[in-house]
């Protein structure tokens, strides 16, 4: 094949005139997975989305404005897709709004995988698109020894080229040039030639195609979804009046080519693009004649995904990351603890000695009390999310998924489903969206579903405050671990159940690609952090400070009219020190508040599992953010020993539960009732209720049965 | 071919001048009275005959006085007739070998004379070929349609699928490859979205992919392909067809 301008006019390519525009200028970015389109829509717009070294991060369009550019302009990024014949949801969304015609398509590719990107820039020119070629990654192309001759290549094309390293932001002011001179000066028709039977068929099929079918850009898009037999497109265009000659010439001109070429239509088709491409680098491309195909990548995966030894060293990593976490975690934290209670104090001061005045108790008890004990846990939150920041930026994410597919096999799941499953360490949410890259219902479903089993970051809180209320030291590592790995294992006998009984069906097909390793940059591994901290903090103070107020509220009111202990002292029952007198009297004031009352009428449903009414108002806060559980225990201890209390709610926690009942707590914690937020992004993503509610009631019915057994062995045992 | 209910119904000389002036429309943009007569080889005379009844029917129009074009009904008529031609001409030429000359001219009196349900049909069985194109190979490599005598099993019938089914000759699939190994696609037999996506991933007939390791297990296999890094599972894999590297 050679790039040769196309003879005679064809209908393919007949000069369109495009309208002014009236609305503001569209740029979409387009590409495969991983090639770094998030890395350039930050760079462009100075987002900070998220970007991470594997295929499928991005699942969502998501908008920016580009302040450099010359027009005001919408900049939108694509999940990536390796072609426009779209499988899986994510991939679908990438090509409806390439379909919905964006006034420049920014095709982003990775310089040393070209021959296979620049097959989906085919189909953008075929599209009808204005293209800007984004030759990114060029920093690793270059370290290969290729070097891409940019002008012959934009001289060849007819539309802007530009090389970029998106990560580093280096080529995005000519990046922005180029993108300025398409929307300034759009592509009127595209250099295209696939050969000539190729060409000549798609070109009678274009002209076939009844007028409303035949957009003035893509008709030669719409002729080859027709040609290779399109279900969608040719539902489509059949529909329209004239359209079944078009569909008939098309399955006339598919019979013809398969005939002819004694291959099937499909991989005909595929063929001249790869065949475009080839003739396309062979002009512009210059690499090393032997180039060392043994890289550095190779190199590492000869040891990471070593057959024996890969998936130890997996759980090596894990184990690593929540070490890490818990123990390195603890020294910051144990400054910050300090700093909070000594604003306590220090608030608590303002007022005169033993001050019953609500405002300082909201202050004191209500907000230090309960946001306080949720950012004290900072430092670990962070700690997690640098290890999944390694997992994923290095490249060790896919490999890891590869590992473990086997096993995730046997219980099920999907390979791809330990991506998003991985994620749900973080959170959930984002974890649930992650499956969008599953193609198939079923294997969505059953990952969603099981998803909140995976310990998420804001219950990470919890466990560090309970496993050391109620384990020694050296247990402490090993016990977070298991209770990670006994969610883990969960979620694999439930996702079997499911696929055995609710979600019954074939295996999808397994195909993933492994990115090459790339080394973190200190700038994007802090930009993820301070990202990470700052969601962290704003949650801190909004959500659960909102619900650390009214449960505030919830525990102080209303009071009770007069006390026991006094009418008690007054009849002379009881001789008491003053403090002992303080702290019935608080002890009454909280049995005789809302969240009290709510507790006591709800607690005979949980004394089985040994949860006493204190647990289960923060219980019921968890619901609202997982971290509130930690909140509403501060509060409630807070208020309980009068705001005067030196002990550590840790010790508290240790002085009124057996380590039994904090195990019971743990389990049901792990289990029950995922947080609000993610029933409703399962109802979203799932499209209907019944899943969320399904998940809702599924695991907090499972939470609960386990805590029974664990609590009622335990009796037993002790 | 979808059999639509305003299929025009005349008769095959007719149906012949339609053609023809699609072919001219198509290559000049117009035809004149002068120029069919000279592609059909009649008189001007009896081009005019012929004109006028399928102005009757609405197939053609006057555009200037001797600027003959079709109607969209008489375009229609001829592309359907045109598509009969070619892929009938097709048929006796590429797959049962006629000499190109023999299988026009049969061509020629058969797209009058089927229906609508028997080309359809004759369709169908092309797209059926389309996909299996192992079978028109085994089908032309077979000493059968070449008329030998003796159908035996030959030497180059040993290369057909169906034959190595038969005779138990195992085709060799990525599944069946070693780590270490590299081979060449032959077919991409996978069914459904997959097949797109390999090919979309570079897969293709004629590239090489080599098997580097696999999981524990034997399972998932990791390939490379095209300078990509590729996980899949032997189940997949098993549908891909290769052969080793010469
Ligand atoms: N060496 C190098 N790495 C890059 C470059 N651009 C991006 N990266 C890295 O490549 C990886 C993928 O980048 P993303 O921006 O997430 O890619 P994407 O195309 O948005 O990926 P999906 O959303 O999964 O389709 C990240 O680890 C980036 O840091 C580049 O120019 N050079
Ligand atoms: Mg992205």
């Amino acid at each position: 094949m050679t790039l040769t301008l196309l003879e005679s006019p064809s209908v393919l390519s007949a000069p369109r005139a495009r309208p002014p525009r009236a609305r503001p200028l569209r740029v979409a970015l387009a590409g495969n997975p991983n090639c770094g389109k998030t890395s350039i829509f930050n760079a462009l717009t100075g987002a900070r989305q998220h970007v991470a070294n594997y295929a499928g991060v991005t699942v969502e369009r998501r908008a920016g404005t580009c302040p450099l550019l010359n027009e005001p302009g919408e900049l939108i990024d694509l999940p990536g897709t390796y072609s426009l014949n779209a499988y899986s949801p994510e991939e679908r969304v990438a090509e409806a709004e390439l379909l919905a015609g964006p006034d420049v398509v920014v095709v982003v590719t990775d310089s040393t995988q070209l021959q296979r990107h620049l097959v989906l820039l085919v189909q953008v020119m075929q599209l009808g698109a204005n293209p800007v070629l984004c030759l990114n990654m060029a920093d690793e192309a270059r370290a290969a020894g290729q070097t891409i001759d940019v002008e012959q290549m934009e001289r060849l094309l007819g539309f802007p080229v530009v090389e970029t390293v998106g990560h580093r932001g280096e080529g995005i002011d000519r990046l922005v040039a180029a993108i300025d001179r398409a929307a300034r000066n759009p592509v009127e028709r595209h250099k295209l030639v696939l050969g000539e039977d190729l060409d000549r068929a798609l070109d009678d099929i274009a002209r076939a195609l009844p007028p409303p079918a035949r957009p003035e850009q893509g008709a030669a898009w719409v002729a080859t979804r027709l040609l290779v037999g399109d279900q969608r497109q040719t539902r489509r265009v059949a529909a329209l009046d004239g359209g079944e000659e078009a569909v008939a010439l098309a399955r006339l001109h598919r019979t013809r080519l398969e005939a002819a070429t004694g291959c099937d239509i499909a991989v005909f088709v595929t063929e001249r693009y790869f065949g475009f491409v080839d003739g396309l680098l062979r002009e512009v491309r210059h690499r090393p004649r032997h180039v060392d195909t043994r890289q550095l990548t190779d190199r590492i995966d000869a040891v990471v995904v070593h057959r024996l030894a890969g998936l130890p060293l997996f759980a090596l990593v894990m184990f690593a990351v929540f070490w890490l976490t818990f123990t390195v975690g603890d020294y910051p934290m144990g400054w910050i603890d300090a700093g909070i209670a000594r604003l306590g104090e220090g608030l608590s001061q303002l007022w005169p000695e033993g001050s019953d005045s609500p405002l300082r108790s909201l202050l004191v008890d209500g907000m230090v009390g309960g946001v306080g004990g949720v950012i004290v846990f900072l430092p670990n939150i962070l700690l997690l999310f640098l290890g999944l920041a390694f997992l994923e930026d290095t490249g060790y994410m896919a490999r890891a998924a590869f590992l473990t597919d086997r096993l995730m096999h046997r219980f099920g799941l999907h390979g791809k489903s330990f991506i998003p499953l991985v994620t749900g360490f973080g959170c959930s949410i984002p974890g649930i969206m992650a499956t969008r890259t599953l193609e198939n219902e079923r294997d969505r479903l059953t990952t969603m579903l099981v998803l909140p089993l995976m310990s998420c970051g804001a219950r990470l809180p919890i466990w560090m405050l309970l496993i050391p209320a109620f384990f020694p030291p050296a247990w402490r590592a090993p016990t977070l671990w298991m209770l990670y790995g006994f969610g883990i294992a969960l979620a694999l006998l439930l996702a079997l159940t499911l696929r055995r009984t609710l979600l019954r069906g074939d295996d999808a097909p397994f195909v993933m690609e492994l990115p090459p390793y790339r080394q973190p940059t200190l700038r994007s591994v802090v930009l993820k952090m301070l990202t990470r901290s700052q969601v962290y903090l704003r949650k801190a103070g909004t959500t659960i400070l909102a619900i650390s107020i009214l449960l505030w509220a919830a525990t102080t009111y209303p009071k009770p009219p007069s006390y026991q202990v006094d009418a008690q002292l007054a009849k002379g029952e009881l001789a008491l020190a003053p403090e002992e007198v303080e702290a019935r009297r608080a002890a009454e004031d909280l049995e005789h508040s809302i969240a009290g009352r709510l507790g006591r009428a709800l607690a005979p449903v949980f004394a089985p599992i040994g949860f006493d009414w204190k647990i289960v108002t923060a219980m019921i806060g968890a619901f609202a953010a997982k971290e509130v559980f930690v909140a509403q225990m501060g509060i409630v201890y807070s208020l309980a020993d009068g705001g005067q209390g030196t002990d550590s709610l840790r010790a508290l926690l240790a002085r009124d539960y057996s380590p039994l009942v904090g195990i019971s707590l743990m389990v049901f914690l792990l289990i029950a009732a995922p947080c609000m937020a993610t029933i409703a992004v399962t109802r979203r993503e799932s499209g209907s209720w019944r899943w969320a509610l399904l998940q809702l009631g599924g695991l907090t019915a499972i939470g609960y049965l386990l805590a029974l057994v664990v609590c009622q062995l335990g009796r037993l045992v002790i | 071919m979808s059999s639509s209910s305003d299929t025009v119904s005349i008769s095959s000389p007719l149906e012949d001048y339609l053609e023809t002036i699609y072919l001219l429309v198509q290559e000049h943009g117009f035809a004149r009275v002068r120029d069919i007569a000279g592609a059909r080889r009649v008189k001007a005379a009896t081009v005019s005959v012929a004109l006028r009844k399928l102005a009757e029917g609405k197939l053609v129009d006057y555009q200037r006085r001797e600027y003959i074009g079709l109607t969209s009904k008489g375009e229609r008529a001829a592309r359907r007739i045109l598509a009969r031609h070619r892929l009938l001409t097709r048929f006796f030429a590429e797959i049962l070998k006629m000499p190109r000359e023999a299988a026009a001219e049969q061509a020629c009196t058969l797209e009058h004379a089927l229906t609508d349900e028997a080309m359809d049909r004759i369709v169908r069985f092309f797209e059926f070929l389309g996909r299996c194109p192992s079978v028109i190979e085994a089908f032309q490599r077979c000493p059968v349609a070449a008329g030998a005598d003796e159908p035996g099993l030959s030497a180059a019938a040993s290369t057909c699928a169906s034959c190595a089914v038969r005779n138990d000759v195992k085709l060799m699939t990525l599944s069946d490859v070693e780590p270490g190994q590299s081979v060449v696609v032959t077919q991409v037999a996978s069914g459904g979205a997959l097949r797109q996506r390999l090919l979309d991933m570079g897969m293709l007939p004629d590239t090489v992919v080599d098997l580097e390791r696999t999981g524990l297990g034997g399972d998932p296999l990791w390939v490379r392909c095209q300078g990509a890094r590729l996980a899949l599972r032997r189940s997949e894999a098993s549908t891909i067809l290769v052969r080793r590297k010469a």
